[in-house]
């Protein structure tokens, strides 16, 4: 397979692909294929191009899906979308070696229509929106590398290179909708020269469990599922972890700042290892046999990570364009990916209908995402980021909150009962925590979330 | 004369499908594809379509689905495709649809090629049906093939690390095994043009009813219970030689040299008859 190249292919003045498309999209992952689904349906010529055998074929995430997003794309999306099962329990868990701090929801309405989170396998997922594009109108093309931009003499991107033989298309519009670390938006130039220091590495393993099994240990029935995401899971190392019932396995995994992962010298497996043999993780994944173990970058940088979102005649969506949202109690990438692609495609139908597919006449894009939860989202929580992954909360707080906690429930006869600001007082001196950095970190805590 | 004809036989199947270990049901995708053995087929009769100046016929018998399969040959460089829409009973049924269809529409062809055998519990007797059928020679489970001098010169393993060679005379029907070659990557104009190309589709007269096999559901193999009486003997090493027949005197082995086919096989089933394995 011929590997991607450095910079872009210059195109001689009249220098045809062998086909001409509208709109060529990069990735048949939730972003590309959402915009191919709105490109299409406005009826432009579209190729949808994936490295794939098929789309899903290569993608790796945590497992859950917020599909709200989807009803403007697939009315009653719910009663086609491959879902294993439908989120009604989440849980927040802090952790330390010894200690689990856990806040658990369920509702009901979550199990009925028009339902809120969902578990599914991106094999599925992601081969059912592409199935969307296709019904639409747009052409997939599998097994298909993209390894190059095409650019005119003036330097506007007229199409792509694929690593197929006789593989030039000619596009007006080229959408890279090919996840994090999108080569493409570096041949463009759009990303910045520390673009990946923003990523994370996710790693996860999914464990074969009797249907029944699961359903017992997470107390569940039918098709409701759960949630659990953890932080303090992580050795220290900022991050997270997180735990998703599918059908009949669970998927286990840990989300980890990729610098502080090299410099702790441990390798992602054995994060997930020690995940699994801590004391309230053990009893739910007892037995669980290993069918898949994957590993995949995150870009979590948020709001102040996201590259230029526009080139000449290029667009970027998805995690191309660090539209995935981490922030602790959320991390939302599809729904993001989803939504950013479906403006994409919308943005690049209007520019084409006006025949101006400069990066002027795709300004609409940023528009379109500025005023959605798209944007306003990142921006609201642009903090967030930087708050989760900071010493503290990743190291000081789980272990000074667990102890509080103990604390509280602690019997301590007979010594009288030491009161929750002596307790308070006590674990964080004990775990070097300063009430002024407490207050300090609550005020951002608000400021973000609130 | 029009050109010749170079057909390849293709069959779709779940290279991922997960077995149950209990239970023996096979958990397929609908996402099928080829073999690799198919798509070794499949690159050997382009290659051979190129150097007898031939047509490619990509077949297969199965439901719309199988669609995809004649896609990717049509994208490889197969020059038609031809669905029989049917699901085949057996070996010889899927033989028989394939001779029908082919016949129906071309004339017999020069060299018709398959993969060694399916993936899904496959037994690599549908080539050699197809020979039958066609009256044509065969040659199965190759590892090379070429042409030479208007036939084929081709090469196949034997025990200890040996090969065959074999000069084959055409028409001929032969399989290959799933290595030496590597399916050619499609053009993007290939790919393109094959999907949206129109699939012919055949469609069999007659249900065929095969009399001569006898169907039951298919369930896991269980072997029969025999009852065995307690060994005799006071001692327990005794009772273990009686239980296994360790140490104990054998009839040796009866080389047998059947004249020919027949008398093997009546061989065969004389020798499962007398140990209870037939009814
Ligand atoms: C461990 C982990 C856990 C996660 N958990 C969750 C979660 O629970 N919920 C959630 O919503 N999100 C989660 N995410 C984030 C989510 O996976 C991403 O945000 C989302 O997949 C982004 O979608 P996308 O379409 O932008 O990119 P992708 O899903 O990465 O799709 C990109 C597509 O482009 C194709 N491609 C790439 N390069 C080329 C090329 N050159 N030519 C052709 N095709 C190409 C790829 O094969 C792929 O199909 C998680 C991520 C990880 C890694």
């Amino acid at each position: 397979m011929t590997s991607p190249m450095s910079s872009p292919v210059r195109v001689a003045e009249g220098e045809r692909g062998v086909a001409s498309f509208d709109a060529v999209i990069v990735g048949a992952g939730p972003a590309g294929s959402a915009a191919a689904i709105e490109l299409a349906r406005a009826g432009r010529r579209v190729a949808l191009l994936e490295r794939g055998s098929f789309p899903g074929a290569k993608n790796v995430y945590g497992g859950v899906v917020y599909g709200r997003v989807l009803d403007e794309l697939i009315p009653n999306w719910w009663t086609e979308a491959p879902i294993q099962r439908w989120v009604t329990r989440r849980q927040t868990m802090l952790l330390t070696p010894g200690q689990a701090l856990t806040v658990d929801f369920r509702t009901e309405n979550w199990g009925k229509p028009p339902y809120n989170g969902a578990t599914t396998h991106r094999a599925d997922f992601d081969a059912w929106l592409a199935g969307k594009a296709e019904e639409a109108g747009a052409k997939l093309l599998t097994s298909t590398l993209v390894t190059a931009l095409r650019t005119d003499p003036g330097g506007r991107i007229v199409g792509v290179r694929t690593d197929r033989p006789d593989g030039d298309l000619d596009a007006g519009v080229v959408i890279a909708a090919d996840g994090v670390n999108s080569f493409l938006a570096k041949q463009a130039g759009l990303y910045a020269e520390d673009q990946l220091a923003n990523s994370t590495l996710g790693v996860k393993e999914t464990l074969a469990l009797p249907r029944e099994t699961i359903e017992e240990r997470f107390g569940v029935r039918g098709t409701d599922g759960v949630d659990i995401e953890m932080i303090g899971a992580t050795k220290g190392i900022p991050g997270g972890g997180f735990l998703y019932t599918n059908l009949d396995s669970l998927s286990i995994g840990v989300v980890v700042d990729l610098t502080e992962l090299g410099k702790a010298k441990v390798r992602p497996e054995e994060l997930i290892a020690e995940l699994k043999r801590h004391p309230s993780i053990a009893p739910l994944v007892r037995g669980g046999e290993i069918v898949e173990y994957a590993a995949h970058l995150i870009p979590e940088g948020g709001y102040h990570s996201m590259p230029t979102l526009t080139g000449n005649g290029l667009l970027i969506a998805g995690d191309a364009a660090a539209m995935c949202l981490a922030a602790g109690i959320w991390l939302e990438g599809v729904n993001f990916a989803i939504g950013s692609g479906m403006y994409a495609g919308r943005a690049a139908a209007a520019a084409l209908a006006a025949g101006d597919t400069s990066t002027r006449g795709l300004a609409g894009y940023r528009e379109r995402l500025a005023s959605s939860f798209v944007l306003a989202d990142h921006h609201k929580l642009r903090g967030a980021p930087g708050l989760l992954m900071s010493e503290r909360v990743q190291r000081k707080y789980p272990a000074m909150l667990c102890d509080l906690v103990e604390g509280v429930f602690q019997v301590t006869n007979p010594q009288p009962k030491p009161g929750f600001r002596k307790l308070l007082l006590r674990s964080a001196k004990r775990h070097g925590v300063r009430l002024r950095d407490l207050a300090r970190d609550a005020i951002s805590g608000i400021r973000s979330y609130g | 004369m029009g050109k010749a004809l170079v057909v390849v036989a293709l069959r779709q199947v779940d290279p991922f499908a997960t077995v149950d270990p209990l239970t023996g049901t096979v958990y397929a995708q609908p996402r099928g594809g080829l073999s690799t053995a198919d798509e070794c087929a499949l690159e050997h009769a382009l290659r051979m379509a190129e150097s007898l100046d031939a047509r490619c016929l990509a077949c297969t018998v199965g439901p719309q689905e199988a669609d995809e399969v004649l896609r990717t040959a049509l994208a490889a460089g197969a020059t038609e495709a031809l669905r029989v829409a049917g699901e085949p009973a057996s070996e010889g049924h899927t033989a028989r649809l394939l001779t029908e269809a082919i016949r129906a529409r071309y004339a017999d062809p020069a060299l018709l090629l398959c993969g060694d055998y399916s993936m899904d519990r496959g037994t690599g007797a549908t080539p050699a049906l197809l020979a039958a059928r066609f009256g044509a020679s065969q040659a199965l489970g190759l590892v090379e093939l070429t042409s030479h001098n208007g036939g084929l010169r081709a090469e196949r393993r034997l025990d200890c690390g040996r090969r065959e060679r074999l000069a084959i005379e055409l028409p001929a029907v032969c399989s290959v095994e799933p290595s030496t070659v590597r399916l050619r990557r499609a053009s993007l104009p290939g790919l393109l043009a094959a999907r949206e190309a129109e699939i012919p589709v055949a469609s069999p007269a007659e249900s065929f009813v095969d009399t001569r096999i006898r169907r039951r559901a298919r369930t896991a193999y269980r072997p029969r219970t025999r009852a065995i009486a307690a060994p005799a003997g006071a001692a327990p090493g005794q009772r273990v030689r009686a239980l296994t027949g360790a140490l104990t005197e054998h009839e040796p082995p009866r080389l047998v040299f059947p004249a020919n086919a027949a008398a093997a096989a009546s061989e065969l089933l004389d020798y499962l008859e007398q140990r209870g394995y037939l009814p």
